[in-house]
């Protein structure tokens, strides 16, 4: 108690903005700049055949190179952010919503809805996440579309189990006795009082979680059972690239690198927003 | 004993010591000395850096901290000795307690070896010695069964026990001082009593001298003989006990010593109307479920502990009530049951006449409208990311009294009212203080012009002065809104200074109700007695007391 507002003083004066933020922010402001243009400023049709040019090695004609059947690496990496970043927002908005109004619910009334959902979790943690969302597209069959609701059928106890844990310290603290004893309805105690408390950490988990599902996306395009080829995907283009990788190694190199700086900058997103969140509240 | 004077070298000396965390200065040039066998008590309100003095002392500040200045211990200045030098002293040398014994504890070890660590480290003690040394300090700090206890890992001592065992493993060394850092905070009023006559009797018979930071002037005033009193990093002032609480000369100690809780009436007590009974609660009783097993809903709930048995009450129009007991005596259990927020197991709560608890809907609406409560922490009790003004005004658009716009200036208004500056309304509760958190939650309750207002432990965790302040304004807004309040309070003293009636709760039971300074000048139930006993009173202006002050204990 003597401590607190010592401590509050001393506090170095809050940085809103860490170094990593800015960072961040221009990774993925450019992807989606690319994402958005890419018909404009791809040089070539991505999916234009030119057998006479395969496999040619990154040049002035072809900056990044040709793949075995002569398509333009470049304009493919650049067609590829938009299916990418696209793959990022569906595989993480849809278990965002579900596990945020699922954890809120169940984490606020209790009682057998809380438990039956707690046991759903329970079944779904006990296997890989991988393994599961596997399974799922084994048996839908593969596609993009199945892979995202794969995504939301396993996604959502992660967010779920969250916002929850929040739910559940929030619940008892004395500014929602209050909001009770004011005669608040709970719908308002829900949304204006729960929810804004307990959602950081989540948007936090959620950029992280981005990184995760374009890798896993990447994965399953690389194993056949995501984005479908022709469809200019990395993971995709990985997958096609890699009998040729002795000979051409920018087949691969390319989309590889491209899906490392976009997973860089959701995970420094991620990071710089856990730490505002972390700092918000006491500044 | 008491001795600037004496020719005797100082056991303590701390000369111009200053600690600062960047450019903020915690403490500035605070000087003070202890002779050994004296008890030194260091008041402040919190961030008056008694802690801070006492961690620089002990050269347990964090590493950002700077400190300047001469600590002497026996002559060997502290402040130039090695990290490993220093590990000889602590422990050794100076013992520290701390406000919160549990998280000083681990929890994984037995209480007797944890007393029994420092005297095998520093006197370098076999293991089964130090662990019979233990025994005898916790028989000596008045822990029952110390055999039995020194094998009870700490989860299974009340916190007034667990105290009492880091006192144990401070002493064990036979340190020359003992630092104790608000060790009775934490405690009810009756084990804070007893910790303050161990202390006291520690210090008579083995001559171990003290430095006791407290927030508490009672406490300070009880076992000190001498006394500095800090605000804002400096020494305001310092001399014997006696000297400073009779004859003060500094402002802010006089304000101290006159927010004292009991030193001043608010005058409530002598209102003499008696409405009809607003508030009317029979037979009470409240139990919840404990040990909740994997099949504790099949099972039935046989294992169920009762919070409140069987309370009767009644609160008329216009009074002023008070509840007081020790925590877990069911006072806030009761609080609760009031407004709603738990569902008692048996008897009734009535608001005029009506059954609180058979009320839903569009009635129930009305009862929130009616009844109001502020709870205890100030912070916790706001959303923190509302500002203050938005948190005012919501309740009162949320009932539909006024749009938005104009909630907003009724909440202006109510703000005013806790005597807010404007320039804070749209701040986060972060970043206000305690007190000024504790008038927006009041402001809050008052916006639905409630006619019952339960105050559960507003003040509790405010400093002194602040809570002299807000109960100044609570007594302010029931005149000049005609409230019915319940006060809800650990402090006895307070309550008896501010309430008409009180009613006594131990263990979920009244024990005593009754007038309010009938009941603290002659107490009839047993525990009350002890409660009115244990009360760390200052000494009155007229009896001076000795330099060692008179024991008024009933333990």
């Amino acid at each position: 108690m003597a401590d607190t507002p010592v401590l509050a003083q001393i506090a170095p004066p809050a940085r809103r903005i860490t170094p990593t933020m800015p960072v961040a922010l221009a990774i993925l402001f450019g992807w989606l700049m690319v994402a958005l243009t890419a018909p404009l400023i791809a040089p070539y049709d991505p999916d234009a055949i030119d057998i006479v040019n395969m496999l040619s090695p990154p040049g002035a004609a072809h900056w990044f190179g040709t793949d075995q059947v002569g398509r333009d690496v470049f304009s493919r990496v650049l067609y590829a952010s938009r299916v990418d970043l696209l793959l990022c927002f569906a595989g993480v908005l849809p278990p965002l919503l579900i596990g945020t109004t699922i954890g809120l619910l169940s984490g606020y009334f209790g009682g057998v809805v809380d438990n039956v959902f707690m046991r759903i979790y329970d079944l779904t943690v006990a296997f890989p996440f991988f393994v599961l969302v596997l399974a799922i597209v084994g048996v839908l069959g593969p596609g993009l579309l199945n892979f995202i609701l794969a995504l939301a059928l396993v996604g959502w106890v992660s967010y779920a189990r969250l916002v929850r844990a929040q739910v559940l310290t929030i619940r008892e603290s004395e500014y929602i006795q209050a909001a009770k004893c004011l005669g608040y309805p709970p719908r308002a105690i829900l949304s204006h009082h729960v929810l804004p408390n307990a959602v950081g950490p989540v948007i936090a988990y959620a950029v992280s979680d981005a990184v995760l599902v374009m890798l896993a996306g990447a994965s399953f395009g690389f194993l056949g059972l995501g984005a479908q080829p022709p469809l200019a995907e990395w993971g995709v283009m990985i997958a096609d690239g890699q009998a040729f990788v002795q000979q051409a190694w920018w087949i691969c190199l390319f989309p590889g690198l491209a899906a490392i700086s976009l997973g860089l900058g959701f995970a420094l997103l991620g990071d710089g927003l856990g730490q505002i969140q972390r700092r918000g509240v006491t500044a | 004993m008491n001795g600037l004077e004496t020719g005797k070298p100082p056991l303590l000396e701390v000369k111009d010591l200053s600690v600062s965390f960047g450019d903020f200065e915690a403490v500035k040039t605070v000087s003070f000395t202890l002779q050994p066998g004296e008890i030194l008590g260091i008041v402040g309100e919190s961030g008056s850096g008694k802690s801070v003095t006492c961690r620089a002392v002990m050269r347990l500040l964090t590493g950002a901290a700077r400190a300047q200045g001469k600590v002497a211990l026996d002559g060997q200045d502290l402040l130039a000795l090695g990290e490993e030098e220093l590990c000889a002293i602590r422990g050794r040398d100076i013992g520290m307690i701390f406000q919160n014994p549990a998280s000083h504890l681990d929890p994984l070890r037995r209480i007797g070896q944890q007393v029994a660590a420092p005297m095998i480290r520093h006197l370098g003690l076999g293991r089964r010695e130090g662990l019979r040394r233990a025994v005898k300090l916790l028989e000596d700090v008045g822990i029952r069964e110390p055999e039995k206890r020194a094998r009870s890992y700490p989860h299974e001592f009340s916190g007034g026990m667990k105290q009492r065992a880091m006192i144990a493993a401070a002493i064990g060394c036979q340190p020359k001082l003992l630092i104790a850092d608000e060790p009775t905070t934490a405690l009810d009023v009756t084990v804070q009593a007893r910790i303050l006559q161990l202390l006291k009797e520690l210090n008579r018979k083995t001559g171990l001298a003290m430095i006791l930071i407290s927030h508490d002037l009672g406490v300070v005033a009880d076992i000190c003989s001498h006394v500095v009193v800090m605000r804002n990093g400096e020494v305001v002032e310092q001399g014997p006990i006696d000297d400073v609480i009779n004859r003060p000369r500094h402002a802010y100690t006089k304000l101290l010593i006159d927010s004292q809780p009991g030193r001043k009436t608010y005058g409530t007590a002598d209102r003499p109307d008696r409405g009809a009974p607003l508030l009317e609660v029979e037979n009470l009783s409240v139990s919840f479920s404990s040990g909740k097993g994997l099949f504790g809903g099949l099972a039935g709930n046989s294992n169920s502990f009762r919070a409140l048995d069987g309370v009767d009450l009644t609160i008329n129009a216009g009074e002023t009530v008070g509840i007081v007991g020790e925590s877990g005596s069911g006072k806030s259990t009761l609080a609760r049951s009031i407004i709603r927020l738990n569902t008692p197991s048996g008897g009734a709560i009535r608001l005029d006449g009506q059954d609180v608890g058979a009320l839903g809907g569009e009635a129930l609406t009305a009862f929130r409208r009616r009844v109001q409560m502020v709870f205890q922490n100030p912070y916790d009790s706001l959303n923190p990311r509302l500002t203050i003004a938005e948190a005012v005004a919501e309740p009162i658009w949320r009932h539909g009294l006024a749009d938005r716009k104009a909630a907003q200036k009724e909440a202006d208004a109510l703000l005013e009212m806790v005597e807010l500056p404007r320039s804070l309304r749209d701040r986060k509760p972060r970043q206000l203080s305690g007190g000024q958190c504790q008038r927006v939650g009041l402001a809050r309750a008052l916006a639905l012009k409630p006619q019952l207002l339960i105050a559960d432990e507003i003040t509790s965790a405010l400093d002194v002065t602040t809570q002299a302040q807000i109960l100044e304004l609570l007594v302010k807004l029931q005149r000049e809104r005609s409230l019915t309040l319940l006060y809800i309070s650990h402090d006895l003293s307070v309550v008896s200074s501010f309430c008409q009636r009180v009613y006594v709760f131990k263990a979920g039971r009244i024990v005593e109700e009754g007038v309010a300074r009938q009941v603290l000048s002659t107490p009839q139930d047993p525990y009350t007695q002890a409660l009115v006993g244990s009360l760390a009173r200052l000494p009155s202006l007229q009896t001076t007391p000795s330099a060692e002050p008179v024991s008024i204990h009933a333990t």
